[in-house]
């Protein structure tokens, strides 16, 4: 029952988004964290809104594998929104009942969060559906190369990641064949209270974790064997080269964040821009 | 010439019973063994009888706490010899899943050699010839553990083969197998020796020792007897004594000589024993 779990989300495709390099989407990726939160107008959303279909529809990844990203943070949307909706209070009241009051800044304000929260999702699932948690753990691992100098263990760091991807799916495996094996000896799961179902679990963790550790043993033979010594003198046979298409890529995306972060420095006002009013109000704040 | 040995080697485990008291088990006891280049020798034992701890002396994974262990003259408690001498002894053990380091075949191979810091093509040459000799090419791209048994050793004996060692040590490395698996890795090991490598093959199925050169019979940490693998399949008393079984052939064979059949008990297999039945049957 297990066996269906799969790790990472990645969506294989044969896509301009999919042949990028990996260090090179990840370096778009953080940077578009931080450029949403420099989104905070509905014009600029918009702006986004033409980046992301762009980018999904260069990436070819079906909406729904997307969307489902979205589906995970649904609880934490909602609790955002509803938070933002009562106790903010700016601007003008709308509705005031007894205790409850709430005001066209607040409904404002949590939209915004509600489509920023769901930007980032989207923005950061492309990353996880179009590269593999291989090329992934080589490019952190490339990418905190520099970082050595400072005796930062990139190289060990990468490889517990690379480690606990190829393990997880023998881990997987031990843990349905244990609870099959508790299950045959009479073990119930299924029934009973919280606390009784919680504590049903011991008898699968304890295996689950002394097979980890002679796992663990074993394998440290396993990599002694084969003259591991850590980071000293190591090469690597994957070679990452950069194409075409990460420079496009790269253009075309720092195009779009430069964009919002002039926009952003023009309602910070260190940017003069009273030639884009209109009737007082300037459209790009809306 | 003598690679690797084995002088008066002793191993003891430290054991803790429930009090917290420490205690001593014996690994390996007064071992002494020579293996010569080019062989092909089996380890023999039941479960506990030290052939595993045995290997792991061999390249330096555990070092005698008694004796010495020298591969290539070079001593495995000197720690400055400990990569020289793990890049001749290259090893293959028991669990597959436990061996895998990355999660596709090809990285998972080159492993070894980017320890060693080869240059990057030749890391893939090796990577792409060690994939060759145990067959698995076309499986460089995928992920090792969907693959059977039996492919995942072979994976394994590819990643030990990269290194580009002179002997091979298989600690139980069809232990877990399925028949075919066994096959499949048998087939291997045996290729590896025409191609000139030494082999250690450490297993408790007598099966499998046929082929050997040599066979290293284990019992209690102590090394009963080494023979070749007629000796030890005729010697009905030590194969007794230790819980061990001559292959079904052989015994075979042994049972219709004791009858009066002409067959040849050396070297029995299903085949040949077969046919010699065949013509027995002829002239009665």
């Amino acid at each position: 029952m297990l066996k269906d779990v799969t790790f990472g989300q990645y969506y294989p495709a044969n896509s301009f988004v999919h042949k990028m390099d990996a260090r090179i989407k990840l370096l778009l990726c953080l940077l578009y964290m931080v450029g949403i939160f420099f989104v905070n107008s509905f014009v600029m959303f918009g702006f986004i809104t033409v980046f992301l279909i762009a980018l999904i529809g260069f990436s070819r990844v079906p909406l729904k594998s997307i969307l489902k990203s979205v589906k995970g943070i649904i609880f934490l949307l909602l609790f955002t929104v509803i938070l933002n909706i009562f106790f903010n209070k700016d601007g003008n009241i709308l509705v005031e009942w007894k205790f409850i009051v709430i005001t066209d800044g607040g409904l404002i304000y949590a939209a915004k969060m509600f489509l920023r929260l769901v930007y980032l999702v989207i923005g950061s699932s492309v990353l996880t559906l179009t590269t593999t948690p291989v090329d992934l753990t080589h490019a952190i691992e490339s990418l905190l190369k520099p970082l050595r100098i400072i005796k930062f263990p990139a190289h060990e760091l990468a490889l517990i990641m690379s480690l606990t991807l190829s393990f997880i799916p023998s881990l997987i495996e031990e843990t349905d064949r244990i609870i099959r094996a508790q299950k045959a000896r009479g073990a119930d799961f299924d029934t009973g209270g919280l606390v009784k179902r919680v504590k049903a679990f011991v008898p699968i963790l304890i295996p689950l974790l002394v097979g980890g550790f002679r796992r663990a043993d074993e394998l440290a033979n396993a990599m002694n064997s084969r003259c591991y010594e850590g980071a000293k003198k190591r090469t690597q046979m994957r070679v990452m080269k950069l194409s075409w298409r990460d420079l496009v890529g790269t253009f075309v995306s720092l195009l779009f964040f430069v964009t919002v972060f002039v926009v952003y420095g023009m309602k910070s006002q260190w940017i003069n821009v009273s030639w884009l009013q209109y009737n007082g109000i300037n459209w790009l704040y809306f | 010439m003598d690679i690797i040995k084995l002088q008066d080697v002793s191993y003891y485990y430290k054991t803790y019973d429930d009090n917290g008291a420490v205690g001593q088990a014996i690994g390996v006891e007064g071992v002494s063994l020579t293996i010569s280049e080019g062989a092909f020798v089996a380890l023999v034992g039941h479960n506990g009888c030290g052939k595993s701890t045995l290997a792991k002396l061999l390249n330096g994974l555990l070092i005698p706490q008694k004796g010495t262990v020298t591969v290539y003259g070079l001593d495995t408690a000197d720690k400055n010899n400990i990569f020289e001498i793990r890049k001749n002894v290259g090893m293959v053990f028991q669990n597959p899943d436990n061996q895998m380091v990355a999660s596709i075949v090809e990285e998972d191979v080159a492993f070894g050699p980017e320890n060693l810091g080869v240059p990057q093509p030749e890391i893939v040459e090796r990577v792409y010839s060690a994939l060759e000799q145990v067959g698995m090419i076309e499986y460089a791209k995928r992920s090792p553990h969907k693959l059977s048994g039996g492919q995942k050793q072979r994976i394994a004996i590819a990643g030990a083969l990269a290194i580009k060692p002179k002997i091979i040590v298989f600690d139980e490395s069809t232990a877990m197998l399925d028949p075919q698996g066994r096959k499949e890795v048998l087939e291997v090991a045996n290729g590896l020796k025409s191609q000139g490598m030494t082999v250690v093959l450490i297993t408790h199925f007598m099966e499998e020792v046929a082929t050997c050169d040599s066979v290293v019979v284990m019992s209690g940490g102590h090394v009963l007897k080494t023979g070749t693998p007629n000796e030890i399949f005729n010697d009905a008393e030590l194969l007794k004594n230790v819980g061990l079984e001559a292959p079904r052939s052989v015994a075979l064979a042994q049972k219709l000589k004791q009858a009066g059949f002409d067959v040849t008990v050396e070297n029995a297999d299903a085949q040949t024993l077969g046919g010699e039945v065949c013509l027995n049957l002829k002239k009665l």
